[in-house]
């Protein structure tokens, strides 16, 4: 078996060529292996309980030692030791429904789910929200990520980039609907934690209160720890408080997640800076037991142009954000130069605009595409007058009076690309000229602030100046010590903080308990497997990706109130029926390649499915072509695709979404289901040459040989 | 940089980069879209976020990969 083969699916496999085959020969041990075939085919669909591999192992020991030939007992012993060399994976595919391969159609992650980092089962909580049902999705959310509001407002969403939608029109506003659940959960006060293990009496201290280090208190408490947090800071949220502006993350919000934590006995100690307020020593000596740091980048990269640090009114972005987010609303300067071309730079900008600056530059060196700041923040701040000055690339700040008054920069092109396709800002030279302003915000990186985690000696960095880590398990190079969040990745996403929060609680309680840590990284588990809603095609493929209200420009301009709106419940249910359920169907491409192939229907039009070169999807096409023959259900591996008769018509659908209805005739003479006209007249075409004739009745074979009786392809002559 | 948000990328090569672990070899021949294309800075030396078919998101030294379209 290759390492990357599941071994629950290797099994399952053998098993079935053993039978096929006819092996074992006996009896007694067919049936015995045809039970244990039955009990690994329910492992690898999901559907097994914890008393399954008891009775796989309970089975293969009866052919083991009672089986009647050799052959019998060898397949009992083989199936005794696969089953226990693979005792691991077949146990994560009972408990978690996960096949960490991916080889197990039935139990492989939906691609949005796989490019969370966190891991969130993104289909689950998408058709919660669609049925209502929040506070149900808000629990699916936060099995892997405690931050769902947060997330629902501010997060990255690599999941959308993922999305299976996005290769047919738009991708599914995934980010949207999670903030919308949390925040229809909250006000409804069914924001539930879940029940935490009992106290185990052992103590963690994490130091900083960001993403990572909220989130690693969130999984150890509820897993029994007392966890305390050390916060330099006078509020807790890290980036999430202080470097993310209001307008975009209302404080309310990070308050009402982080008192959820709380409540579950996480004890927050503010104003409290590691190896000031609080040492290494001391908090051993509190009784202490594993650290995981988690401080985030605070510290911000200089431009290193002169007069940097010559002038009043050069204010490094990162605090800048913190002395806005903390209150101080006074405006920095009337013209503001901020440099940079990432989200920082948007959000300095930004909160420029609405603290009263008159006039405020972004200067980028490199060209509008290729902007790191996501696309809807520099859209918002061009509507709200930030003037955006690319192929810029400041040479010196200059000023008077020890106050700045301009910047000096030059113009840029970028050159031809290089055998990597890299394309650089070259300078062009005279192109000097001055941006008169009083203030120069540089938002052109961050960086690990290590003052005062000296103590701990044996952590290694890495030459970008981060803590180096094991990143499957968030372990440093000392014992007991694990690190998270920026201060590993630099300066990254809130839910890749979140990531490694969750993965550093598993590692920090695999620690205490002696289980070995994990080689791999852990693969997302799904939370739910859940009915799909009935949606005819025509409304799936129409239905679009629902704008968003935001506020209006002028108060966008003067407030801090948050810019993005949220859905209504129509636009978050009718977008929850966009979902294309990946969850279910995996996008093998049986369903078309059999309808294509052997049927020569193709009736199925779903470009999609590719992802290197996705072609053209068209749902409704289905019902112009199809027979309703069924072939593409029944080989469907996963039953995304399936066919049902009932209220006189046959149905079609694959993950719910109706691709056919055909009316079902029914034999003249025994009332049997014939299938619809079209179905009939296809398979009346093909055996025409060799079936009775029935002219234009509609009858059933059976009555059809009834009918016909002496007719007989072999004797007959053939018809004209 | 030479990537940017959205461009489908090739892990073609192991990274020289000292952040390359050794399970990551396993995503060598992957096809993923670049989800965050660097950090702040445009730096050319920075990690950045690739969300890899099948394979999860995560971040990852700019030398092993490649554009796939333009």
């Amino acid at each position: 078996m290759s390492p990357h083969t599941c071994s629950v699916k290797s099994l399952h496999e053998e098993l079935r060529e053993n039978l096929t085959s006819g092996n074992p020969a006996h009896p007694w041990c067919r049936q015995k292996v045809s039970e244990i075939f039955d009990l690994v085919h329910d492992v690898s669909q999901g559907q097994a309980g914890e008393k399954h591999l008891d009775s796989i192992l309970y089975l293969a020991e009866q052919l083991s030692e009672q089986g009647p030939d050799s052959a019998c007992r060898e397949l009992g012993q083989y199936v005794t030791v696969f089953v226990n060399q693979n005792h691991e994976e077949f146990l994560s595919h009972i408990r978690t429904h996960t096949c960490p391969t991916g080889h197990c159609p039935m139990l492989t992650p939906a691609p949005c789910q796989m490019a969370c980092p966190a891991g969130i089962d993104v289909p689950s909580y998408v058709t919660l929200a669609g049925q209502g049902k929040y506070a149900e999705a808000i629990s699916v959310i936060r099995s892997d990520n405690p931050f769902p509001w947060v997330c629902g407002l501010v997060c990255t969403h690599p999941c959308e980039f993922m999305c299976v939608r996005g290769r047919m029109d738009t991708p599914i506003s995934i980010m949207d609907l999670k903030g919308f659940a949390a925040e229809k959960s909250m006000s409804s006060r069914q924001y539930l934690n879940p029940e935490p293990m009992p106290d185990n009496g052992r103590r963690v201290c994490v130091v900083g209160a960001g993403p990572g280090g909220l989130t690693a208190a969130y999984y150890l408490a509820l897993e029994g720890y007392r966890v305390t947090i050390i916060e330099a800071l006078p509020v807790p949220g890290g980036m999430m408080m202080v470097g993310i502006p209001r307008f975009r993350l209302p404080r309310e919000v990070i308050d009402r997640e982080i008192s959820m934590i709380e409540s579950l006995g996480v004890e927050l100690r503010l104003n409290t800076r590691f190896g000031t307020d609080v040492t290494l020593e001391s908090l051993k000596s509190e009784g202490f037991e594993a650290f995981l740091l988690a401080v985030g980048t605070h510290g911000t990269y200089k431009l290193m142009v002169p007069g940097e640090d010559d002038f009043q009114g050069v204010l490094p972005a990162v605090p800048f954000l913190r002395r806005v987010s903390l209150g101080d609303h006074r405006m920095p300067g009337r013209r503001v130069a901020v440099v940079g071309g990432g989200n920082v730079a948007m959000d300095a900008a930004r909160t420029s605009i609405r603290l009263g600056c008159e006039e405020v530059h972004v200067l980028y060196r490199r060209t509008h595409d290729q902007m790191p700041a996501h696309h809807e923040e520099v859209v918002e701040a061009e509507e709200e007058g930030v003037q955006f000055s690319y192929l810029t690339l400041p040479r010196e700040i200059t000023g008077e009076n020890g106050k700045v008054t301009g910047i000096t920069c030059v113009r840029t092109r970028l050159s031809k690309p290089d055998e990597n396709g890299k394309q650089r800002p070259v300078p062009v030279e005279g192109s000097e000229h001055v941006v008169a302003v009083d203030v120069v915000i540089p938002a052109i990186g961050q960086e690990v602030i290590s003052r005062g985690l000296e103590s701990f000696d044996q952590v290694n960095w890495t030459r970008r100046n981060t803590i180096r880590v094991n990143t499957v398990t968030m372990q440093t190079h000392q014992e007991a010590v694990f690190a998270v969040g920026d201060a590993v990745t630099g300066p990254a996403t809130v839910v890749e903080a979140i990531s490694g929060g969750k993965k550093a609680a598993n590692a920090i309680h695999r620690y205490f308990e002696g289980i070995a840590q994990p080689a791999l990284p852990s693969v997302p588990v799904r939370r739910r497997r859940l009915e799909h809603f009935e949606v005819p095609a025509a409304l799936k493929t129409d239905l679009q990706r629902p704008q968003m209200s935001l506020l209006n420009n002028e108060r966008r301009r003067v407030t801090f109130q948050q810019v993005r709106l949220g859905l209504d419940d129509n636009q978050a249910h009718n977008e929850s029926k966009r979902c294309l359920r990946c969850d279910i169907c995996i996008r093998c491409g049986k369903c078309v390649e059999i309808c294509r192939d052997k049927m020569g229907i193709e009736a199925l039009c779903l470009g999609y499915i590719d992802f290197d070169n996705p072609g053209p999807t068209d749902l409704r096409i289905t019902a112009e072509r199809c027979i309703a023959c069924g072939a593409c259900a029944t080989n469907c591996p996963t039953g995304a695709m399936q066919m049902e008769d009932h209220g006189g018509y046959r149905v079609l659908s694959l993950c719910g979404t109706v691709l056919n209805r055909l009316q079902l005739e029914y034999c003249e003479i025994c009332g049997a289901v014939l299938g619809p006209a079209r179905y009939h007249d296809y398979i009346m075409q093909r055996v025409k040459d060799i079936s009775p004739e029935m002219g234009n009745r509609r009858v059933c074979l059976e009555c059809a040989r009834k009918q016909s009786g002496g007719y007989h392809a072999e004797i007959s002559p053939p018809r004209q | 940089m030479a990537f940017r948000q959205g461009q489908k990328v090739e892990i073609y090569r192991r990274s020289d980069d000292e952040s390359w672990e050794d399970y990551m070899d396993e995503f060598i021949g992957m096809h993923g879209i670049i989800t965050d294309p660097d950090t702040s800075k445009n730096d050319p030396d920075a990690l950045i976020e690739v969300s890899l078919d099948e394979k999860g998101t995560h971040r990852l030294p700019q030398d092993c990969l490649r554009a796939i379209e333009e």
